[in-house]
């Protein structure tokens, strides 16, 4: 900040910029589209919307699990691993039993519920035990997959439940002109979800708390939220989002591969980080994850279509993630030297 | 000096490295009893050349948890090293053993320790110079480091490395594993850094206490890029390893390494908030769940149980941890609440200020 602008100004461009880099974001997939675009042509048709679509829909429901632990101040990363374990489950479960064989609306009840169960081990290992967020989620996503592999399955299954076989092939558009090119059914609920998790977390008691806990859990302790059931409720929401994505995943790609997924987390952490969440808790939005997520998927869908080869993928989103965190905590510094917050020494160190 | 909370703190660890102690005898024992081919010359040779790395690695993220920090990127960096060294031997097409090879050999190995402990550099900039917070900094890292090493060897493993590299990790001196006495080497140096020296116990200040440490005159940023610097070369040291115990070079070697490494130092009692970490504590870690790897595997346990003991043994260590502590200094609760806010406030504390 060498130069300081008027008042008024500051004001224009900070609401432009979005109080979660909304706009940055915004104008980062603008230049994206027109630089890609310019180089390769066939970037500009339905397939580009509807390749990014199917990528984000599932993306999307998993970053809302990650954005809620976030706000609060916390980080999961054992929710890819609830989300397989509770997609392959029931593919396994349905095939085997017939049990929500005939319905995906069962299959997905099913994979919630399983979602809240693993979620319950996250809620008792940080709400109970108090375990640090990072080392419990680490142990928890351990556990779950090597159960899962343990003892649930190891093998890819081709074949589904026809419930599911059939919402797996059911689309919401189709784009003729290029070869499998369609946007899942899916694309709805997950709008959806989006929209209540941005409600619930501007609107209701429970998000307020979130936000309360993430900022301070013992000014939210004081003010009256009951923290340890608010953090047991994180969890369980994670845990059933997590679920839901997962399912939605398994569905989508009509091939349950267990060793899917783990090992994908900081695509959806990256993405929650550049959406403007921060990771101390108590700032975040649903329209800045969402719009992360997109980025994210855009620019791996553009490497494809330059012909990059998909290791370099891993690394942009790593630099990505880097110009993110980077870019954030210098801003955080110059609020710091303007007096606001004195966090981002402690925060580095 | 007097004050009765600081004496308990100061015992404490070394109550948790009792019962680590403890923990580690009744795994031996139970092995023993379980599986004939446990307590054996061969099977604790094997244990050494396994635990190396791991050893290594560990110490490796136990000295960024010193600072309250945590670095995820120690496998990536160690692929590096492995990768630069295994790319110059293969380069040179120096796998056939002349008379030059021990030395080539030596300065292979120099460089691709400086390439992984000058990534740690990145890390140190981050972290020091734009105030990332180290958990997303190495995450970050972790990912980029690891793409552009994907991207450089293709994803293919690197081979034709002589001998004498070889040696590192299969060879052996007085029945012990070269490897082993690296570890040792390395522990003892780290050891003898964090408790003999001025910077060492600077570590441990920033890691206590972030602002107390500033307020006192250090200078935190070049005792964090010192700590990254640090790791990394461990990290690297361990790259070397895995290398030479694979025959060949991967940027894909190892990447469950990351958790193993935590696990251990949350079984040493590292505070992951920065403070307190014991070199003892992580090398009897590192020993004892190389042990119970082992036994799991000689009683018929595949990986995927071993992961499971993993996760459970991680939250279950903890966990103990927690409350024990709680426990004892119940009578102190309050005027503890207050300095260090441990259950009240672990969301806030865990990415490691």
């Amino acid at each position: 900040m060498s130069t300081v602008p008027s008042a008024a100004r500051r004001l224009r461009i900070s609401r432009l910029r979005g109080s979660n880099n909304e706009g940055v974001l915004v104008v980062a997939i603008a230049v994206l589209a027109t630089v890609v675009g310019l180089v390769s042509p066939s970037f500009w048709s339905v397939a580009t919307l509807l390749n990014v679509g199917t990528n984000s829909l599932e993306n999307a429901v998993f970053a809302m699990a990650v954005l809620i632990v976030m706000v609060s101040g916390g980080i999961d990363v054992s929710f890819m691993a609830i989300g397989i374990f509770a997609g392959y489950s029931v593919i396994v479960l349905g095939n085997a039993t017939g049990i929500a064989a005939d319905s995906a609306w069962l299959g997905f009840m099913i994979a919630i519920a399983i979602g809240l169960a693993l979620g319950l081990l996250n809620a008792f290992a940080i709400a109970v035990l108090r375990l640090p967020t990072l080392i419990a989620t680490l142990g928890t996503q351990t556990i779950i997959r090597g159960v899962m592999l343990a003892f649930i399955g190891r093998k890819v299954i081709p074949d589904y439940p026809p419930g599911l076989e059939s919402l797996s092939t059911t689309y919401l558009f189709t784009d003729y002109a290029a070869i499998a090119t369609r946007l899942n059914v899916m694309i709805v609920p997950s709008i959806v979800i989006c929209i209540v998790v941005s409600l619930m977390l501007r609107y209701t008691l429970v998000g307020r708390g979130i936000f309360a806990i993430g900022g301070d859990a013992e000014s939210a302790r004081r003010a009256g939220f009951p923290v340890t059931r608010l953090r047991v409720l994180i969890y369980l929401m994670a845990g059933a989002l997590a679920a839901t994505a997962g399912m939605m995943h398994v569905t989508q790609v009509r091939l349950a591969n267990p060793y899917e997924l783990v090992g994908g987390e900081l695509d959806v952490i990256a993405a929650v980080v550049l959406g403007g969440a921060s990771i101390f808790g108590g700032k975040g939005s649903v329209s800045g994850t969402v719009l992360g997520v997109v980025l994210i998927a855009l620019i791996n869908y553009s490497l494809i279509l330059l012909g990059v080869p998909g290791a370099w993928q891993r690394a942009a989103v790593g630099a990505l993630l880097l110009i993110g965190v980077s870019a954030q905590a210098l801003s955080a510094a110059g609020r710091h030297r303007r007096g606001t917050i004195v966090q981002a020494e402690e925060a580095a160190a | 000096m007097t004050d009765p909370s600081a004496v308990i703190q100061r015992l404490l660890p070394e109550r948790s490295l009792l019962r680590l102690a403890a923990f580690a005898i009744v795994v031996l024992v139970v092995f023993s009893l379980m599986s004939k081919p446990f307590f054996t010359v061969i099977n604790f040779q094997s244990m050494g050349f396994q635990v190396a790395e791991v050893g290594l690695l560990s110490l490796a993220v136990m000295l960024t948890m010193l600072t309250g920090g945590i670095d995820l990127s120690i496998v990536s960096i160690a692929s590096v090293a492995a990768l630069v060294t295994a790319q110059l031997f293969a380069a040179t097409g120096a796998a056939e053993t002349t008379a030059m090879t021990p030395v080539l050999t030596a300065v292979f190995i120099l460089v691709g320790m400086l390439a992984g402990t000058l990534t740690g550099l990145v890390n140190g900039l981050l972290i020091t110079r734009l105030r990332v917070t180290p958990i997303l900094a190495t995450l970050g890292t972790m990912q980029l480091i690891n793409g552009l090493m994907v991207a450089w060897t293709n994803g293919r493993a690197i081979y034709g490395m002589p001998d004498v590299f070889l040696a590192i990790g299969t060879g052996t001196v007085l029945l012990a594993p070269i490897a082993i006495v690296v570890l040792m080497a390395a522990a003892l140096l780290t050891a003898a850094f964090m408790n003999r020296t001025g910077t060492g116990l600077r570590l441990k200040l920033v890691g206590a206490n972030p602002t107390a440490a500033r307020y006192s005159g250090l200078d935190n940023g070049r005792v964090l890029m010192l700590t990254y610097l640090a790791s990394a070369f461990l990290a690297s040291l361990a790259g070397i390893i895995i290398a030479s115990r694979a025959a060949s070079a991967s940027a894909d070697y190892g990447t469950s390494y990351v958790l193993v490494a935590i696990v251990i130092c949350m079984l040493a009692g590292v505070n992951p908030n920065g403070g307190y970490a014991t070199v003892t504590g992580v090398v009897i870690a590192a020993f004892t769940l190389q042990m119970v790897a082992s036994g799991l595997n000689q009683i018929g346990w595949n990986t995927f149980h071993y992961q499971i003991v993993q996760g459970v043994l991680l939250i279950a260590v903890i966990g103990l941890n927690t409350f024990s502590e709680q426990g004892l200094l119940s009578g102190l609760l309050g005027r503890l609440r207050r300095r260090r806010p441990v259950g009240t406030r672990p969301a806030k504390a865990e990415p490691g200020p």
